[in-house]
């Protein structure tokens, strides 16, 4: 059976979930700046801003997360709390891109020879509802890295806008426990008809023309480029772009600690942050905004397609949209393809 | 694991050697390893950290680390009583490749207090049963002074043996040092061990390293066959905090032990 | 037009290598923005542009090319953080050639994003009316109703001690006398204020964009970096965020330009300049003192006068 949901029932169908879930949605911190977080009463869903700034990764990889708790004598420490997840999981309203995100994430944090439990314990439990964008922006370069608005890969259950209603496509095990759902209807042809026109208008608006084929090749020879002299120059060497990057993964373990009591932590940190390669000894590795700005790219474009052979950017635009400065991701590719460094001064209009 | 004893190394009061004991046998047991890999040592409270574990897996009983005094953790780790337990996760890392030096002659050279992965090295080939798989072993080892050098003791044993060459060397003598002095490239010149089946293993300072590596290159070493440790500042250990990259490598999960044939083809990025 | 005398400036300075670098902005991708340029050749400079989209300060690079002769292209407010900076002896190497636009006031991008629906692809400006067009809507806006709130209280559009002004100074008017967001924030209580500060600090994910877009911001360890002593923890717990904020916005006291950057830069749209300009309010009353406009002047918290007003004290 293919199914719908009306928007009517819409608010009725999450506080079903919410009763056997925990759920995971946008919502709307002031306007214009979504998040997602955990949803208590449906009224906070809101699936208007197509990229919120905090992407998915934060239900499976919050920024902040206490690992475990600990006490401590004069003789030791002792662990008092381990971590552990209570209920099932839904995350509803992630875009394509986002999703595509956790499971290139997922490369990383469950490996063969060691997994990242509290990403994984967390990803085990989460059923992936996706939301299809009918009207991308013109930042969405998906295309160009191998996905799409209404890309349905990783997807449990896929959720496309039909106006006044939704139209859900059951894809897996995990989604297909859905069907039993009270407010879900039976999809009619019109409706699986307009969800096939909204496919085809929206296949057309993603930005296919970043030259990211063979990128991997073309950084190998361009390490000690003087293309890197250049383009790093006005990053300010903030933390919006590796933050709000649905696929960056680097964090910093810290102990809190008042008085005999604490907690070891696990933090976003950005490889932009001049202290974050810094050793003890005073020597760092990356000593300026070339190697930083050159180990992110290459880490995306370079050394994440060597290990699992695929490229660590999901095509979001969100580096684009709020990067303080403009570094615009598109343009550095587009000049490493063409190993020129002129014409990066801005450009006429 | 429980802090067993605890001793300082060097004249400076900066390193400061502790000898771990499990806390159950049982996991002794599990804790398999070999030279060269590392654990992180975890102080709850002040943080973790990485170290190069110092003991050879034939040396039963406990496990040793030598500790040089800079930060927070390592602070913490020289103010430890005996009897403290602390955390511990490893083994880690990939460990020197023994199996390749198998019916082949050893250069060890080392600076500093970066011998303590070399002392695993050495102790383990030293051990009756490892000794006959190699040829000869020679070591080359210097410090800036007499007093910087770790494990004199068990150096001063080690000159006795005749399975094994040890050259020492200081960059400033005392009054009572009689052995040689001159910096570790120069030495190396001066010993010149022949490349021929020989695997160089080379631990120490940066600028030790830098002027080195020409004299190796000097004596025909090829690039497959010199190893050495890397050290970057590492998080978790295992691969997944993105921090100790080097190219498309992690210094806690691929390393710390490269040849510079692969290192040859990686960004200069430590 | 400004543009064009901009480019022929910036063209003879690099021609005749009296600078080796002009810092300014130049078009890039999206509509809306300027983006900032590094120019090293005459050639270059035809990218420069000068318009309402101009909002960067610029300042915040001189940090990093303290080595080379630059030349800068500065609004009022970039120019009074040159001025601050001067006096705390940054520039003592090399002093950088002020390039000063006076300025027509810098468009708000988020609020006029508000104003539309969908999504923007084009904005074109034409004296006082913005020409804003998207795939299925265009009007036309008046750009006076889009200004930064910062931009509506600036008294000093004017570059002071610039080495080139390229255009008329103009004349000083605030559209508005006092923060609009100042004055409601002075009529609450200080338990309306504490629930204010901590909803929108709350926002925060600590990238540090307000730092860095600020030129005031330069040590080479910001206390939130510092382990020995660690003052502040990484994590997002609103006793962290709530301290960084006001921390930050402290070390900037008597010393803010009032120039917004850090609002702008603020990815989570925390009106950051609540406190900034509360706290150059404060200053002005209690000192009389205004961040870069007087050189003869120090700024009063790095010096003390026993005439100090100290009524505060109790």
């Amino acid at each position: 059976m293919k199914f719908k949901l009306d928007k009517k029932d819409f608010e009725n169908f999450l506080n079903d979930l919410l009763e056997t879930h925990d759920l995971f949605a946008p919502v709307q911190l002031t306007e214009g700046v979504s998040v997602f977080k955990k949803i208590e009463r449906p009224e906070e869903v809101n699936l208007n801003q197509l990229v919120p700034q905090k992407s998915a990764k934060e239900v499976f990889f919050p920024q902040s997360e206490v690992m475990f708790r600990f006490e401590m004598t004069k003789h030791q420490g002792s662990i008092v709390s381990k971590h552990q997840i209570e209920r099932e999981r839904v995350i509803l309203g992630a875009r394509p891109c986002d999703v595509e995100a956790i499971s290139i994430i997922e490369k990383v944090f469950v490996g063969e020879d060691y997994t990242d439990l509290y990403f994984f314990e967390k990803r085990k439990e989460t059923t992936i509802i996706t939301l299809a964008c009918n009207q991308p922006l013109t930042t969405c370069f998906c295309s160009s890295t191998g996905g799409g608005p209404f890309r349905r890969e990783g997807s449990d259950i896929f959720m496309i806008d039909l106006g006044d209603s939704y139209r859900l496509e059951l894809l897996t095990q995990k989604g297909k426990a859905f069907s039993k759902k009270r407010f879900f209807k039976e999809a009619n042809s019109k409706d699986i008809e307009l969800a096939k026109e909204l496919e085809e208008k929206a296949s057309h608006k993603t930005d296919r023309s970043i030259p990211l084929e063979g990128i991997e090749k073309r950084l190998d020879l361009m390490v000690e480029s003087p293309f890197w002299d250049r383009i790093h120059e006005k990053c300010i060497g903030c933390g919006v772009c590796t933050f709000l990057c649905p696929t960056c993964h680097c964090f910093d373990i810290t102990d809190e600690v008042v008085n005999l009591k604490g907690q070891r932590v696990r933090n976003w940190d950005s490889c932009l942050f001049p202290i974050y390669s810094l050793e003890t000894s005073g020597h760092n590795p990356r000593p300026t905004g070339r190697e930083r700005t050159r180990q992110r790219l290459m880490h995306k474009f370079n050394y994440y397609p060597k290990n699992f052979g695929k490229v660590a950017c999901v095509g979001c635009g969100r580096c684009i949209l709020f990067c303080p400065v403009q570094f615009d991701i598109r343009e550095a590719i587009r000049y490493a393809s063409a190993k020129r460094t002129q014409g990066m001064e801005g450009r006429p209009r | 694991m429980i802090v067993k004893k605890a001793r300082i190394e060097t004249s400076d009061r900066m390193l400061r050697t502790l000898e771990l004991t499990f806390r159950n046998p049982e996991d002794e047991e599990k804790f398999r390893y070999i030279p060269g890999q590392f654990c992180e040592l975890s102080i709850l409270g002040k943080g973790e950290a990485p170290f190069g574990i110092a003991s050879s897996p034939t040396e039963k009983g406990s496990l040793k680390f030598t500790i040089n005094k800079a930060g927070v953790v390592t602070t913490a780790i020289h103010h430890l009583e005996e009897g403290y337990e602390i955390g511990i996760r490893g083994p880690l890392g990939n460990g020197y490749p023994i199996d390749l030096f198998e019916g082949k002659n050893l250069l060890i050279i080392g600076g500093g207090f970066a011998f303590t992965t070399l002392r695993s090295l050495i102790a383990y080939f030293l051990h009756p049963e490892n000794r006959p798989r190699i040829k000869g072993i020679t070591v080359i080892y210097g410090a800036r002074m007499p007093g910087l050098l770790l494990y004199k003791e068990e150096l001063l044993e080690w000159e006795k043996r005749d399975d094994l060459r040890l050259v020492m060397t200081v960059d400033w003598g005392d009054k009572d040092w009689k052995g040689k002095v001159g910096l570790v490239p120069n030495v190396l010149e001066e010993v010149a061990p022949s490349a021929e089946e020989t695997y160089a293993v080379i631990c120490g300072p940066p600028i030790m390293i830098k002027f080195t590596f020409p004299k190796l290159m000097t004596l025909r070493f090829p690039n497959e066959r010199i190893f050495t440790s890397l050290e970057k500042r590492m998080k978790c250990g295992i691969g997944k905090c993105g921090r100790c990259n080097i190219g498309h490598l992690y210094v806690c999960k691929d390393g710390p032990v490269f040849s510079y044939a692969q290192l040859e083809k990686l960004p200069k990025d430590y | 037009m400004i543009q064009q005398k901009l480019r022929e400036k910036a063209k003879e300075l690099l021609s005749n290598k009296t600078v080796d670098l002009i810092i300014g902005y130049g078009n890039w991708t999206l509509p809306l923005r300027t983006t900032p340029v590094f120019i090293r050749t005459p050639q270059g400079t035809e990218s420069l542009v000068w318009n309402s989209f101009c909002e960067n300060n610029l300042v915040t690079y001189l940090h990093k090319f303290s080595r080379f002769k630059v030349g800068i292209v500065v609004k009022g407010c970039d120019a009074r953080s040159v001025l601050a900076l001067s006096l705390e002896k940054r520039f003592s190497n090399q002093k950088p050639l002020l390039i000063g636009i006076p300025c027509q006031r810098i468009v708000d991008r988020k609020k006029l994003k508000k104003a539309v629906k969908g999504e923007i692809l084009k904005a074109v400006e034409q004296g006082e009316l913005l020409f804003v067009k998207g795939e299925d809507f265009e009007v036309t806006l008046k750009r006076d109703d889009f200004l930064y709130s910062v931009c509506q209280t600036c008294n000093h559009r004017t570059p002071l001690q610039a080495d080139f002004l390229i255009g008329d100074p103009v004349e000083e008017s605030p559209l508005l006398d006092t923060h609009p967001d100042v004055r409601d924030f002075e009529k609450k209580s200080p338990e309306e204020r504490w629930t204010f500060f901590e909803k929108e600090m709350s926002r925060c994910i600590r990238c540090y964009a307000c730092r860095e877009a600020c030129p005031m911001c330069y040590c080479a360890e910001c206390f939130v970096d510092s382990s020995r002593p660690k003052w502040i923890e990484k994590s997002l717990s609103s006793s962290d965020l709530a301290f960084y904020h006001i921390v930050r916005a402290y070390h900037q006291t008597g010393r803010c330009s009032a120039c917004g950057a850090c609002e702008r830069a603020c990815p989570m749209d925390i009106r950051l300049t609540h406190l900034t300009q509360k706290l150059n309010q404060e200053v002005k009353d209690l000192y009389g003192f205004e961040t870069g406009i007087q050189p003869e002047i120090p700024p009063p918290l790095a010096t003390f006068d026993p005439k100090d007003e100290q009524g505060f004290i109790k």
